[in-house]
């Protein structure tokens, strides 16, 4: 295992992620790109890196992509390339190519001329994180596209008497604060306590999020799910 | 007030009052103290709502029903279960 090697074929956002979490693991990677610049921030973390064109079959095959394990293509959303790629890739004798996939139709091209795994990363983060919003501390979900959404969550202790500047929800976790549900106390004719529910619409970055608070977020699923695990 | 001196009564009413200053956690714990001196309903109710407000939801079920269980006639634990039970 710890021998497998990997060619990660366009360093876009998703194929630079990837790319560098198999180095840090210790595998051995090959990454190819056409953009000099993008190869460049790779040459001292991974095994090789090359500026080809990932079409060229026998540039392909001089860079030894022929003999990796795993190739993953990642072409943003260049579906042509993307699809020439995979075909030299089986070709030229990668055993498993992982192609990441924009949309159904560009999938189903991708499984018929043999691509061994399809991904499409957008749809299961979304999904993955979906799961973590069926959680108790959520109590809204509203989904705005496919990467953005608004939740309403009750809000993490690490927030309790912190103004939402000192918090930085947008500067350090990248979200939005449209609005915090707030319970007051409030002492009965019969002596017994109860709340009433006040809701504070886009509040100002000196309010203070206090025990007990509700929180609504607008962000990134990413982000929205980084203060869900707080 | 001095220690082991402090009644039931004592206790509910320190809670009620972190609860007022918006202190939850600090209230649950009065309220405990209290409910050890002797299980009463308006305190399981208490304990309810400040789970409710520490948004513990299923916390703050239990303690209602504990609440209604002892008296079933507790106005307020019946209005604030049937709320949470309708979300």
């Amino acid at each position: 295992m710890a021998n497998k090697s990997f060619a990660v074929i366009g360093l876009g956002r998703f194929g630079s992620n990837i790319a560098r979490a198999l180095a840090e693991k210790g595998f051995e990677v090959i990454v190819i790109d056409a953009d000099e610049n993008e190869v460049q921030k790779f040459s001292e973390l991974v095994t090789h890196s090359f500026v080809l064109d990932a079409t060229d079959e026998k540039a392909l095959r001089d860079a030894g992509i022929a003999d990796v394990d795993v190739a993953i293509v990642s072409l943003g959303q260049n579906i042509d390339t993307s699809i020439l790629v995979t075909l030299v890739l089986k070709e030229i004798g990668v055993k498993e190519v992982i192609v990441k996939a924009i949309n159904d139709q560009h999938g189903k091209i991708l499984q018929r001329i043999g691509a061994d795994r399809i991904i499409f990363p957008e749809r299961e983060v979304a999904a993955r994180l979906a799961e973590s919003f069926v959680s108790p501390k959520i109590f809204d979900y509203i989904e705005l596209s496919p990467s953005h959404s608004i939740i309403e969550i009750a809000a993490p202790k690490q927030f309790y008497n912190k103004t939402i500047k000192e918090i930085g929800l947008r500067q350090k976790y990248g979200v939005t604060l449209i609005a915090i549900k707030r319970k007051i106390p409030i002492i009965k004719d019969n002596g017994t306590t109860d709340f009433k529910e006040d809701i504070l619409i886009a509040p100002n970055v000196d309010e203070e999020i206090l025990e007990g608070d509700v929180i609504t977020l607008l962000g990134r699923y990413e982000d929205l799910a980084r203060i869900e695990k707080l | 007030m001095k220690k082991g001196s402090a009644s039931a009564q004592d206790y509910l009413e320190l809670g009620q009052f972190y609860m007022l200053n918006q202190k939850y956690s600090e209230a649950i714990k009065q309220f405990n103290l209290a409910l050890k001196q002797k299980p009463d309903a308006n305190i399981y109710y208490h304990l309810g709502l400040a789970y409710e407000a520490l948004n513990q939801i299923p916390q703050a079920k239990t303690m209602y029903c504990k609440a209604l269980a002892l008296d079933p006639n507790h106005k307020d634990a019946q209005v604030h279960l049937a709320r949470l039970n309708n979300k």
